[in-house]
């Protein structure tokens, strides 16, 4: 059994290449200079510039967090290119660099419209620009506003001025902070009132420059009676040094609007040993602003050397309802801290958490979540589930939950189990034939189930996929 | 078993008392016990109302020995203004142990009540089950509480979970009684005390009656 666990957590890492580009970049380092020349070179209006260098005289002041359950190795903010950029080619501005296309093709995301998955339109950051953002013209005729972040800074700057940072503030944490000071591009989305979005939008992350670090920033919103459904999926090369990936999502959900947010997390998790892979330091959070607004979150995590992400929503609209679903993997050497924060201010609101961890050879999953409701969120309710399913003898699965009740006509549940995967089981498999590694598979699968169903079609398949590779060899 | 009176005598008695009621601010709680193979522990703790209370409560069991065993509940009623916060570590060191938690609780008025639980189950520890309960009413706006109920396992073999809600008294069942021409205050009771009851039931008769006649 030992030997059949040895092989199943050797996994390989398809999306490790790198692609031969040239790229600009903007020296090492981090002072006031630096993001006067991102600001400059993405042609900013002063407003942004002053946004940027706040946040960043406020970053300074900010101390690293270490309260996760992690073991962060020291990030050298001085050693890091906060941006870096496909040279483009003189003669052709308009086209997409061939060798990029490629990459993305290579990666399962075509940026041909012809060939794009029908119904799925994506926006496409490779580094720290986004090569294209596909089906516009599509979007645009039902109003929907959906383009790269530095285009939507151009095109629609009072959206962005009144959206920008009003989820997650300028010192919100010191990775939003930072963020904040120097993040290059992202997406950017607008669902105007009653509008339906036909088709599911999505963003998909490259890293591949050495050195580098990918400092995204996405805005959603969705305004009155609309609905949205954006999936978000990443991948980098593999290294052998860490790089830094701390991105910002906010996402504005106003009244009667339902927005479903998933992302297929598979940055490069490092090798056996630890060596390299991403540090993925995230701020999520979303805010149901008006009444009957929903939110919905949906991860399904694999990659990543270090995971500290926790999507969370506010409840702030009276009826207001929001869902957090996760999967979150681990194997080798990895650590995840992840969860979610749930807010309850409004009446009625409603939340409902689902986390399903796995963590397998040397690796600590942790789920860390909050639940607070407010005096005033009257008939409030939550309930909360997160397993922990354990794949050999030297890994850690833990459960950090926080739940701060004042209202006493609100509803709080938890509940939280540790098991493993157990031979019976395997046993029952092998007996009707079905080889020990399907026989893991089927279980992790049956296992993460009813996060993996809430995943848009494309996705599942991708997800159930990854989390088969992912644990090729790991149960006993 | 005369071990459940809050006679004085017995804190200053070194030998651990296995199965034992302590009242929370009247006897003293050792803060860390250790048990050895084959020890089985069964305390109870209890937290009387008392207006202007701050206690902070810290209790650390190891379970060294393998096949030991610990049984823990513990009760509180906070209808005032009390602050109290109970701070639980449980540390699973051996293999085949297995520790239960149950705590109940009733917050009212201003009152704060913090329940910090942890299950650290180390490595090599298989085989161990693990199961932490709390639960907690809310009886009035101002009152608050809170949960930590955490798990850190770093052994495979195991049986963990814990569970915990806050929530207020049913409607549907005080109804049901209402209309049964019991008033509402005795329904409250009623309901308060069945809440209470898996706990109440590990009390000598004197003090449950007590906490009976407070409820």
């Amino acid at each position: 059994m030992d030997e059949f666990l040895q092989k199943m957590t050797e996994r390989d890492y398809k999306e490790g290449f790198v692609t031969e580009v040239e790229q600009e970049y903007v020296p090492k380092g981090l002072d006031e200079n630096i993001i006067r020349t991102i600001s400059a070179i993405k042609g900013e209006p002063g407003w942004l510039l002053d946004f940027r260098l706040d946040a960043f005289r406020k970053w300074l002041t900010m101390k690293e967090p270490h309260w996760g359950h992690l073991n962060l190795p020291p990030i050298d903010y001085q050693d890091i290119i906060y941006y870096a950029a496909p040279r483009k080619d003189s003669d052709r501005p308009k086209e997409i660099d061939p060798a990029l296309m490629e990459t993305f093709d290579k990666l399962g995301i075509p940026l041909n419209e012809r060939e794009m998955l029908a119904g799925v339109a994506v926006d496409a950051v490779f580094d720290s620009v986004s090569v294209t953002t596909t089906f516009r013209k599509t979007l645009a005729e039902k109003g929907i506003i959906f383009c790269s972040f530095s285009e939507a800074v151009r095109e629609h700057p009072d959206l962005v001025r009144r959206y920008l940072a009003s989820v997650v503030p300028v010192g919100d944490n010191f990775f939003a902070a930072l963020n904040s000071a120097v993040f290059s591009d992202g997406s950017f989305c607008y669902i105007p009132k009653g509008v339906k979005c036909p088709m599911e939008l999505s963003s998909y992350f490259r890293i591949n420059a050495a050195g580098t670090g990918q400092f995204e920033r996405t805005l959603i919103i969705a305004d009155e009676g609309s609905q949205l459904s954006y999936m978000e999926g990443c991948t980098a090369p593999m290294r052998d040094e860490n790089q830094l990936h701390a991105a910002v999502v906010e996402i504005i959900v106003e009244k009667d609007a339902d927005v479903r947010y998933s992302t297929v997390q598979n940055w490069y998790p490092g090798d056996a040993q630890g060596r390299g892979g991403i540090l993925n330091l995230v701020t999520k959070r979303g805010i149901c602003r008006g009444e009957g607004a929903h939110l919905s979150w949906t991860q399904v995590e694999t990659g990543s050397a270090i995971t500290w992400k926790y999507p969370s929503t506010i409840l702030k609209g009276d009826n207001s309802s929001s869902e957090f679903y996760s999967v979150a993997l681990t194997n080798n050497r990895q650590m995840a801290d992840t969860g979610t924060k749930m807010i309850h201010i409004g009446r009625n609101t409603r939340s409902r958490i689902v986390s399903k961890g796995i963590s397998a050879g040397h690796s600590e999953n942790s789920y860390r979540g909050l639940v607070m409701v407010n005096p005033g969120a009257v008939g409030a309710r939550n309930r909360s589930q997160c397993d922990s399913l354990l794949i050999g003898s030297d890994c850690g699965a833990h459960t950090f939950p926080v739940i701060r009740n004042s209202c006493p006509s609100s509803t709080v549940e938890h509940e939280a189990t540790t098991s493993k995967i157990s031979e019976d089981q395997l046993f029952y498999c092998r007996q009707r034939g079905i080889s020990e590694e399907d026989a893991v598979a089927l279980i992790v699968g049956g296992y993460a189930r009813e996060v993996l169903s809430r995943l848009p079609m494309e996705f599942a398949v991708e997800a159930r996929k990854l989390l088969s590779v992912s644990l090729e060899g790991a149960v006993g | 078993m005369d071990n459940c009176t809050m006679d004085n005598e017995l804190q200053t008695d070194n030998e651990l008392q296995m199965n034992r009621v302590f009242l929370i601010g009247r006897d003293e709680i050792p803060r860390k016990v250790r048990l050895d193979s084959g020890d089985t522990l069964s305390w109870t703790l209890v937290f009387l109302p008392c207006a202007g209370a701050d206690v902070k409560v810290d209790l650390d069991v190891n379970l060294c020995g393998p096949g030991s065993s610990l049984d823990l509940a513990g009760i509180y009623i906070c209808p005032t203004d009390e602050k109290l916060s109970l701070n639980i570590k449980v540390k699973h060191s051996a293999e085949d142990c297995s520790s239960s938690q149950l705590f109940k609780g009733l917050a009212g008025g201003c009152s704060r009540a913090v329940f910090d639980g942890l299950i650290l189950v180390e490595h090599g520890a298989q085989r161990t089950k693990a199961v932490q309960e709390s639960h907690s009413i809310l009886l009035s706006e101002r009152a608050v509480a809170e949960v930590h109920p955490q798990l850190e396992i770093y052994a495979d073999d195991v049986e963990c979970s814990h569970g915990a809600t806050t929530g207020f008294l049913n409607e549907e069942e005080e109804f049901y009684m209402r209309s049964r021409g019991i008033p509402e205050a005795e329904a409250k009771r009623l309901q308060t005390i069945s809440f209470l009851a898996p706990v109440l039931a590990r009390l000598p008769e004197n003090l449950r009656n007590e906490i009976i006649s407070k409820c």
